[in-house]
C-alpha cells in the first residue's frame, strides 16, 4: 500500500515536473539571434585567442574600446563614442554622437577627454532642431595641424548633406573651410584620408542608372572638382591606405547587398587594377595593419548578425616570393641565376579574432603600432 | 507524455493564437462597377491565375499606422508586388509609388495609397489588380511599429545602405507624442548592423533623397532582403516571441499552414542575383499629378508589370 502510495506521488511529481521543463527546454533552444552582443571585454572566449600587434581602436555600442595584446580595454562609457581615429601626438581623434547633433573630441589613449573641438549642438535662442549639426569621420594631417571631417554644412531645407571640411585642429569651424561640393539629395561627401597632396574621400552621387552608389573620390584644392578614382558600377566605399602609401583597400559592393573587401595600388593620383580579397562576407572597415602584417576588418560571423574584428594575413594578398637559390661554389652552374618566382597560391583564409562582440560596422577602426 | 505535450502546448500556445489571429484573413475585393471600369484611365486588363505551377504574387503592404490616423483607415506608405516562381527561385519585387494617381477600386480617383484606407486590404489589391493588371493571391500588412518590432525580434539585420540617409525632419511619430512632431536623423552609408528604429528611420526618410519616394522604395527592398536573409537563421522555438513582437500589427491571407509551407521555399532564395527589383522611376511616371501625385505612364508601366508578372 505504501508502496502504491510512494508511486503516485512519484509519478505526480514527475507530471509536475515535465510540463515546466518542457516549457523551459524550448524557452533555451531558441536561435541565438536575438542574443545581444557581449561587451568586448567581457567576452567569451576572450580576443587574446589571436594577439594582433600594436593597438587597435574600436567602437561598440556607443563605447570606445582599445584592443592590445589581445586584451580589450574599455576607453570611453556608452554615451555615443565612435569613429575613432589618431593623432600624431598619440591621443586620438573621436566622435560623440548625441540625438540631433555629433562632435568631434581629443581623448587620450586611454579614452579622457582632453579637449571638444567641434560645438555642434544648436544655440538655445533656436528652436528649429535643424540648427543642430552633424560631424563624423575626423581625420587629422600628418603634421597634426589640420583637422578634415564631414559635416552636414551647407544645408538647404530639406537638402542636408556632408560635406568635407579642413579646419584647424587648435581652432573652431569657423575658420574652417568647405573642401568638396557634395551632390544635392544624395547622402554627401564622407571618410576624409589625408594623403600626400590631397584628400581621398568617398563621394556619394546619383549613377547613370539613377541609383545612389559611392565612389572613391580624389581633389587636392579646396572647393576643386577633383577627379573619381573608382567607376559607379564599382560602388565603393570606406577607403583606407596602406601604412607605405602605395595601397588603398575598400568596400565595393557593385550596387549590391553585398560587400567585396577591394584593394588597388594607388601612385598618388590614380588607382591600379583591382583585387577583390574577400567577397563571400559583408565586410565593413578595412584597415592596414600598422607594420604591414595584413588588414583588419569588420564583417558578420555567419551570414547575418553582429560584425566582429577579422583580420586576413597578408600573405593573402601578397605572395611570398621563394628565396634566390644560393650560388654554390664550384657548382655547375656558372650562369645567371634564375630569378625567383612566386610560390603557389596558397589559399590563406581570415581570421576571426573576435566572436560574440558587434562592433559598430559605421566606425572606422583605428590602427597604431 | 501528456504533461510534457501540454508544457509544449503552453509554449507554443501564444504564438499560436496570435498566427491564427493574423494570419488567414479573408480578402473582400469589392467589385467596381462598370461604369468604374469603364472610366478608369488604365486598361483594366482581367486578373487571372498565374499560369507558372507554384508561382504566387503576393501585395506587401506597410502603413503608418500613427496617431495621425484611425487604425483601420490608414495609408499604405509602402506598396510593393513581389512574385516568387518555386521552381526556378526567381523573385521579382515592383515597389508602386504611394502617390500614383490611379482609378480607386472603392470608386473615383486618387493616390493609390488611399485605396486601403478607404476599404482595407481588399480595395488596395483589388486596385492594384485593376490598374495594373495583374493577379494578386494573397497580401501581408504591416504597420511601422511592426517592422520595428520584427526586425529586432530577429536580432537586428544587415544591410549596405546605398547612401548616408540625412534629414533634418523625419517625423516622430513612432512613440506617441504630438503626431506632426519631427527629429533629426542620420543613417550613416554602407555596411552595417541596423536594429529596428535605425531601419525604420533608413527605409522611411525621403527628404534627404532627390528621388523621394522612389528611392525610399529602393531601400525598402534592401531591407526586405535583409529581413528574409536573417530569417533564415530563426528557429521553430522562436516563434513565441515574434508572434508577441507582431500582435497586432501584422496582417495576412495567408493561411498558416501555407506560411508554414512557404518558409523552406524563403530560406531557399538566396541567390541575390535572383532576386529583381524594380522601381517605377520616370519614364515611367511623371510627377504633376492632381494634388502632389504622381502620374503613370501606362503605355510603359503595363508591357514592364505584364512581362514580370505574366498573367
Amino acid at each position: 500500500m505504501i508502496s502504491r502510495l510512494v508511486l503516485g506521488a512519484c509519478l505526480v511529481v514527475v507530471m509536475l515536473v515535465a510540463g515546466p521543463a518542457t516549457y523551459l527546454y524550448l524557452g533555451s533552444k531558441t536561435s541565438r539571434v536575438t542574443t545581444p552582443p557581449t561587451k568586448p571585454t567581457a567576452a567569451t572566449p576572450r580576443a587574446q585567442a589571436f594577439s594582433l600587434p600594436g593597438t587597435i581602436y574600436i567602437a561598440q555600442d556607443g563605447a570606445l574600446y582599445s584592443l592590445a595584446a589581445g586584451r580589450f580595454h574599455q576607453l570611453t562609457p556608452e554615451q555615443g563614442w565612435m569613429q575613432p581615429s589618431l593623432a600624431p601626438d598619440g591621443n586620438l581623434l573621436a566622435v560623440k554622437r548625441d540625438r540631433f547633433y555629433s562632435d568631434v573630441y581629443v581623448l587620450s589613449p586611454f579614452g579622457n577627454v582632453i579637449r571638444r573641438v567641434t560645438n555642434n549642438v544648436k544655440p538655445t535662442r533656436f528652436s528649429d532642431i535643424s540648427a543642430n549639426h552633424w560631424s563624423f569621420y575626423p581625420r587629422l594631417s600628418a603634421d597634426g595641424k589640420t583637422l578634415w571631417m564631414a559635416y552636414d554644412r551647407p544645408k538647404y531645407g530639406y537638402d542636408v548633406v556632408l560635406s568635407i571640411w579642413a579646419m584647424p585642429a587648435s581652432g573652431t569651424i569657423s575658420q574652417g573651410k568647405l573642401w568638396t561640393d557634395a551632390a544635392d539629395y544624395a547622402g554627401g561627401d564622407v571618410q576624409p584620408i589625408p594623403v600626400r597632396g590631397g584628400i581621398i574621400y568617398t563621394h556619394y552621387d546619383y549613377g547613370p542608372d539613377l541609383k545612389l552608389v559611392g565612389r572613391l573620390w580624389f581633389t587636392s584644392r579646396a572647393y576643386s572638382a577633383g577627379r573619381p578614382l573608382t567607376d559607379p558600377s564599382e560602388d565603393c566605399r570606406n577607403p583606407s591606405v596602406s601604412p607605405d602609401g602605395t595601397q588603398v583597400a575598400m568596400i565595393c559592393t557593385h550596387e549590391k547587398q553585398l560587400s567585396y573587401l577591394t584593394i588597388a595600388s594607388w601612385n598618388g593620383s590614380s588607382l591600379g587594377p583591382r583585387t577583390t580579397l574577400i567577397s563571400d562576407q559583408m565586410v565593413a572597415q578595412p584597415v592596414w595593419a600598422p607594420d604591414g602584417s595584413g588588414i583588419a576588418y569588420l564583417a558578420p560571423s555567419v551570414g547575418s548578425g553582429p560584425f566582429q574584428l577579422w583580420f586576413l594575413p597578408r600573405a593573402a594578398y601578397a605572395p611570398v616570393p621563394t628565396p634566390a637559390p644560393t650560388p654554390t661554389p664550384g657548382g655547375p652552374h656558372n650562369g645567371p641565376l634564375p630569378s625567383p618566382t612566386p610560390q603557389p597560391a596558397v589559399v590563406v583564409k581570415p581570421i576571426q579574432v573576435t566572436t560574440n562582440n558587434g562592433f559598430d560596422a559605421t566606425s572606422p577602426i583605428a590602427w597604431r603600432g | 507524455v501528456l504533461s510534457s505535450v501540454a508544457g509544449g502546448l503552453s509554449y507554443f500556445l501564444p504564438a499560436a493564437q496570435i498566427a491564427l489571429d493574423s494570419t488567414g484573413q479573408v480578402i473582400r475585393v469589392p467589385t467596381p462597377s462598370p461604369t468604374d471600369l469603364l472610366t478608369s484611365p488604365s486598361p483594366s486588363a482581367a486578373p487571372s491565375p498565374s499560369p507558372v505551377t507554384g508561382a504566387f504574387t503576393v501585395l506587401l503592404l506597410g502603413s503608418d499606422d500613427d496617431s495621425k490616423f484611425f487604425s483601420e483607415h490608414v495609408l499604405t506608405q509602402s506598396m510593393i508586388l513581389v512574385r516568387v516562381v518555386p521552381a526556378t527561385k526567381q523573385v521579382t519585387m515592383l515597389s508602386i509609388p504611394r502617390d500614383l494617381y490611379v482609378h480607386l477600386s472603392p470608386g473615383g480617383y486618387g493616390k493609390i495609397d488611399g485605396a486601403y484606407s478607404y476599404g482595407g486590404p481588399g480595395a488596395a489589391i483589388a486596385t492594384v489588380q485593376q490598374d495594373f493588371g495583374v493577379h494578386i493571391d494573397d497580401y501581408i500588412w504591416i504597420g511601422l511599429l511592426g517592422l520595428v518590432k520584427l526586425i529586432d525580434a530577429i536580432g537586428g539585420i544587415d544591410v549596405v545602405t546605398s547612401q548616408p540617409v540625412l534629414d533634418d525632419y523625419y517625423p516622430a511619430d513612432i512613440y506617441g507624442g504630438f503626431a506632426y512632431d519631427y527629429e533629426r536623423v542620420a543613417v550613416l552609408g554602407g555596411p552595417q548592423h541596423l536594429d529596428g528604429i535605425h531601419a525604420m528611420q533608413y527605409v522611411r526618410s525621403r527628404h534627404g533623397d532627390l528621388q523621394s519616394d522612389f528611392g525610399r522604395s529602393q531601400r525598402q527592398q534592401q531591407v526586405l532582403q535583409a529581413i528574409r536573409q536573417k530569417a533564415n537563421q530563426v528557429s521553430p522555438e522562436d516563434l513565441p516571441a515574434l508572434s508577441k513582437a507582431l500582435s497586432g500589427e501584422l496582417k495576412t491571407s495567408i493561411g498558416l499552414s501555407r506560411v508554414a509551407a512557404l518558409l523552406p521555399l524563403a530560406a531557399s532564395l538566396n541567390n541575390p542575383d535572383s532576386i529583381r527589383q524594380v522601381v517605377l522611376l520616370p519614364p515611367y511616371t511623371h510627377g504633376g499629378g492632381p494634388g502632389g501625385s504622381v502620374t503613370a505612364n501606362w503605355s510603359l508601366i503595363l508591357p514592364l508589370v505584364h512581362s514580370i508578372f505574366p498573367g
